[in-house]
Formats: C-alpha cells, structure tokens, sequence
C-alpha cells in the first residue's frame, strides 16, 4: 500500500505524457530528436514496469491522485495484471519506436512520434487505472491518436479507413460514455472498486443495460465479431509500424477494459459462457476472412481478429488456467504480430506491392526478415519450440481441464480454426521461400538498415527464448489471473 | 423524466442520422448530435430541480438542493474529447474530398472485405 519506497507507478503514465510534448519543444533545437524520444520514454517504462513487477506480486501498490482516499479520488490501482501489460506495452513499444526511426521518412514525423507516443501513455493509462471515467478518457487519448495515425500517410485508403474507423470508434466510445452515465446515476460513484461493491446492491436487470453498453462499446475497439469492420481497412492501411502497434497493443487494450469490467466491475459470471462464444465467433470468421485474402496486410489483420477471438475463448474459461492461457496468448500474439507487420513493412517496402504473389523469391533477396516473417508464422501457428505452442498449449490444457464435453466440441473447433491459420500462413510461406520470381521489379534499394534489423532481430530471440523457456512468465501470470478472478481482494485493496 | 426521454431522443436521432445518412458532413453532425444527447443523460443524472452549486454561501442550504457537481465535470472533460474527435473528423473530411471529389460514401469505395 505505501508508495514511499521505490518508484511511483504514476510516473509510467506521467513521465511519457510530458516526453509526447517535449517531442514538439525539442524540434526546436534539432528535427531529429524527436525520433529518440518515444524510444527513451519506453525504456524508462520498461525498467519500471520490470522493477515493479516483484513489488505487486506481493502486494497492489494503490496511488491516490489529489490526495483524497478512495473512493473520492482517482486511484490508479497497479496490481499484476496491469503491470505486467503495461511492461508488454513498453516492450513492443519500445520495438515499434526503434522501427519508426528509419522507416517513418515522409510526412510531418514529429507529429508522427507525438501521437505514437501518446497512443501508448494511453494503452499504459488504461491498465493503470482505476477508475471508470478515467478509463474512458485514456481509451479516448488511445483512440483518437490511432485514427490519426491510421491516415498518417494521407493517401486514398489511409485517409478512407481513418475515416472509417474513427465513426465506428465515435459511436463505440459513446455507447461507452452512456454506459458509465448509467452507473454513475445508479450507484453515485465512479471507482471503479466502489462499483463493484455495489453492484450486487440492485436486480441484475438494472445492471444488465450498463453492462451491454460498455461491452458493445469496448468491443469495437477490442474488433469482436460483428463489430470488427474498422479493422481489416485500418490495419492494412495505416503505415506498418502503426499496424504492427493496432495489431500487437491497441486491440488488447479493449480486450483488458471487457475482460476488466466483466470481471472485476460487475462480477458478472453468467456472462462467461457468451463470451466463450463470442470468441469462438470471432476465432472463426476472422481466420475464415483471413484464409481468402490476397493482400498481405489484410491476411494479418484478419489473423488479428481470429487471435483476439482466442484470447476472449481462453478468458471465457474463467479458471485460473484459461486466464493465464489467455494472458500467455496475449503476449505471444502481441510479439509474433509486431515482428510480423514490422517484417512485412520491409517486404512490402522491398517488393513496391501488397499483393502476397509479389512476395515470391523474397527468401533469397531478404534472408533475415524472410526468416522473421517464418518465425512470425510459426509462433502464431503454434509451432513448438516458439511462443506461440506454448499458450496454445496452455489453453488446450486448461479447456479440457474443465472436464466439460461441451467445451471439448469447442476446442475442437478452436483446433479447426488453428489448421486454417496453418493453411493461408503456410501458403505465403510458399510464395516467399519457393516460389520463382516471374518479373523482376526492381525498386531503389539500399539494403535493410540497422534500426530496423534491431528490434526486429529482439523479437525473434524473445518468441525464441520465451517458446523454450516459458516458465519466465508463469510467476507474473498466475499472480494476475489470480487477482483478475479475486474480486474481493480488488475491492479490499483499494477499499480498506 | 423529461430530460432523459429529450436526451436519448437526441441520442437516437443522431444514431439515425449515421446509419441512414450518405453524405459524410452530415454523418459527421449525427455524431455530434449522439455526442450531445449523452453529455445531456450525464448532465440529467445530477441535476436537482431549483438546486444551485455545492457552496456553502449561506446557512440555508441544504445538500438535498445542490446539484451534483461530478456529472458537470465528466461533460466537460468529455466535451473536449468530443471537440477533438469532431475536429479530427472534419480535417479527414476536406482530404478525403481532395481525394474523390465527392462527399457522397457510396463513391467512396477503395476497401471492400
């Protein structure tokens, strides 16, 4: 409970949020430094996420903002969970930034870095806190500088997709902003441990159109099945390091605000079985869309929406071992995507097309990034000895651990959905390795450049490393599926 | 009662408008107007008839007749957000103009599934 001692989790929203607007002060000097910021604010929250982790393994650090106690203030409530995905988010952050340096030449880039920037004090905000309207407004800092970035580039479909995106994600916010006027005039409160103290106080009637509206609400951000539309358009428009950061970051964050207010805001344990469907929904049309796509952005964006299915499956299983199968698939999915749209970004760069045909020979003409999108593909597939076998694994075991024959048929679908996965990624690996190159185009080329080698050469050692050693995470990720499942121990920290 | 049928009256006009509408400025003012009919719901969840501010000016008041001053601070905050969705919306409107010559979305095609 004491901040005393050690680092102030505040300072990992904080000390970003004032690095986006020095990006802008410092052009003044040099145009160059504002490339290095976003890189240097993500390791500063890199270490301090690392360093917190022990402390809230043994204990939620709450930090009362203003001074107030709970529930009369704003609390940011860094427990495990929340600091293990805010250590995701500087991880892939700090990756996609090193990236941006090289790859983001055109356009205004310091408005680029400055919104990539504070994309991610958003997602970090959104884990930290702990309260609802609070919430809200870090999912809009997150929102709105995604649909700007999506058209950063300022052609046709960037500019049409933002547009797209930003209309769903406008009325998606407002349903959210609705939901919360809801509660907040049934319950007077706006903590979001106070909440859930409360809740049980009324019907579940009055409670169930709040709950509607927020998962409606976070679920077009989170690109669940009937509200995903946005999502193929603006990640395969949007600059490829924007798409790896929607694709490995962004979509979580609403998968972390349903799963958040599920589970902890409402304790609303009737709902498990329909987002057990909803994901199962989701794993299987968006690995359906994937499986026809010809156009190598779109495949992963669909591939996207199929993982994101999982990942709500593995929650809906609400045991500790779904949570933390669907924890690990967070993970490997959030660095398997980034590796491969941040490889792609290259190829497509390379080939001048999106077309996965003019893909063909790339594995004699770029080895390495070939071998990055291989090892990408593998670790989605869930090929042993990557990441990707290891939380799929996990979730596996957990789903037959609940000795159910229902969710066994499921699983069985959730493996159907896996060897379609398998069949389009393994068919691009074709295209790239054996495939002989018909028409040679040849494009300006000065060979792949060492900021863009490097985070993408830390990926693959981490899918690697992670794939064969996977008990390096397990300590973290049961202290956070134990705390998202213990709603009594939430309410109790935050309200002594 | 009043305030919240007119709240989400405005709600559901502008989610009309949205959905039916194919000119894209006037999308764009149907998410205003959804915009505007939710700060009204959040504004009526506080609003006390014949209250005033919460401050103690004089001896008389009582807390039954101050207006919660939460659900005021939450429509402020959220005005700005919407200012700067609305903004962003209408600069993405000239490019894409620039772009078709058009605001009418059934000429805007690119992207199809």
């Amino acid at each position: 409970m004491d901040i005393s001692n050690g680092v102030n989790p505040a300072l990992l929203i904080a000390i970003p949020l004032g690095l986006t607007f020095a990006i802008p002060l410092c052009g003044f000097i040099s145009k160059r430094i504002g490339e290095y910021i976003p890189i240097l604010g993500m390791i500063f929250n890199l270490v301090v996420a690392i360093t917190l982790i022990p402390r809230v393994i043994r204990e939620p650090i709450i930090v009362s903002l203003g001074g107030f106690p709970p529930p009369f203030c704003i609390n940011l409530m860094a427990d495990p969970l929340g600091v293990f995905l805010a250590a995701l988010i500087a991880l892939i952050g700090l990756m996609i930034s090193i990236y941006a340096t090289d790859y983001i030449k055109k356009g205004a880039t310091q408005n680029y870095h400055m919104l990539y920037l504070l994309l991610l004090v958003g997602a970090t905000g959104i884990v930290l806190t702990g309260d609802i309207f609070n919430l809200f407004v870090f999912f809009e800092i997150l929102c709105i500088s995604s649909y700007a970035l999506v058209a950063y580039d300022g052609d046709k479909p960037g500019i049409e997709s933002g547009m797209k995106y930003l209309i769903q994600g406008t009325v998606g916010s407002g349903l959210i902003l609705m939901g919360i006027a809801l509660l907040y005039g049934k319950f007077g409160t706006l903590n979001m441990a106070h909440l859930a103290q409360n809740i049980h106080s009324t019907t579940p009637l009055s409670t169930f159109l709040p709950l509607a509206l927020l998962i409606t609400g976070f679920g077009v951000e989170a690109a669940l099945f009937p509200l995903n539309a946005w999502l193929p358009d603006a990640h395969s428009s949007a600059p490829s390091s924007i798409s790896a950061i929607l694709s490995g970051i962004a979509i979580k964050m609403g998968v972390y605000a349903i799963i958040r207010i599920i589970f902890t805001l409402f304790g609303a344990s009737s709902l498990f079985h329909f987002i057990l469907f909803l994901g199962l929904f989701t794993l299987l049309v968006g690995e359906l869309a994937a499986f026809r796509q010809n156009n190598i952005k779109r495949m992963l964006a669909y591939s996207s929406t199929g993982q994101i299915g999982l990942i709500i499956f593995a929650f809906g299983l609400a045991s500790t071992l779904g949570i933390k199968g669907a924890l690990f698939q967070m993970t490997s999915h959030a660095l398997a995507k980034a590796l491969l749209f941040l490889a792609v970004g290259y190829m497509i760069y390379r080939s001048g097309s999106i077309k996965i045909n003019s893909l063909a020979g790339m594995g004699k003409k770029m080895p390495l990034v070939s071998l990055a999108f291989a090892i990408g593909v593998f670790s989605l597939i869930g090929f042993p000895p990557f990441v990707g076998f290891s939380s799929k694994f996990l979730i596996v075991k957990a789903t037959l651990a609940q000795h159910d024959s229902v969710l066994t048929i499921l699983l069985g679908f959730v493996l159907l959905a896996t060897i379609i996965e398998g069949a389009y990624f393994l068919k691009v690996i074709q295209t790239i390795y054996f495939k002989d190159t018909a028409q040679q185009t040849v494009q300006p080329w000065q060979g792949t450049s060492l900021a863009a080698l490097i985070p993408i050469c830390i990926l693959m050692v981490l899918i690697v490393g992670i794939g064969i050693y996977p008990e390096v995470l397990s300590k973290i990720l049961n202290a956070a599926a134990g705390m998202l499942l213990d709603r009594e121990a939430y309410i109790r920290n935050v309200l002594p | 009662m009043i305030y919240y049928v007119g709240s989400f009256g405005l709600i559901i006009i502008g989610l009309y408008i949205v959905l039916t509408k194919r000119n894209l400025i006037k999308v764009i003012i149907g998410l205003d107007l959804f915009e505007t009919g939710i700060f009204l719901l959040l504004i009526c969840t506080g609003y006390v008839k014949g209250g005033t501010a919460p401050i103690f000016s004089n001896a008389k008041l009582t807390s039954a007749l101050m207006v919660d001053p939460v659900p005021q601070a939450l429509v402020l905050t959220a005005i700005v957000i919407g200012v700067a969705t609305l903004a962003l919306a209408l600069s993405l409107a000239i490019r894409l103009y620039h772009h078709y010559g058009t605001l009418d979305l059934r000429k805007i095609r690119e992207l199809k599934w």
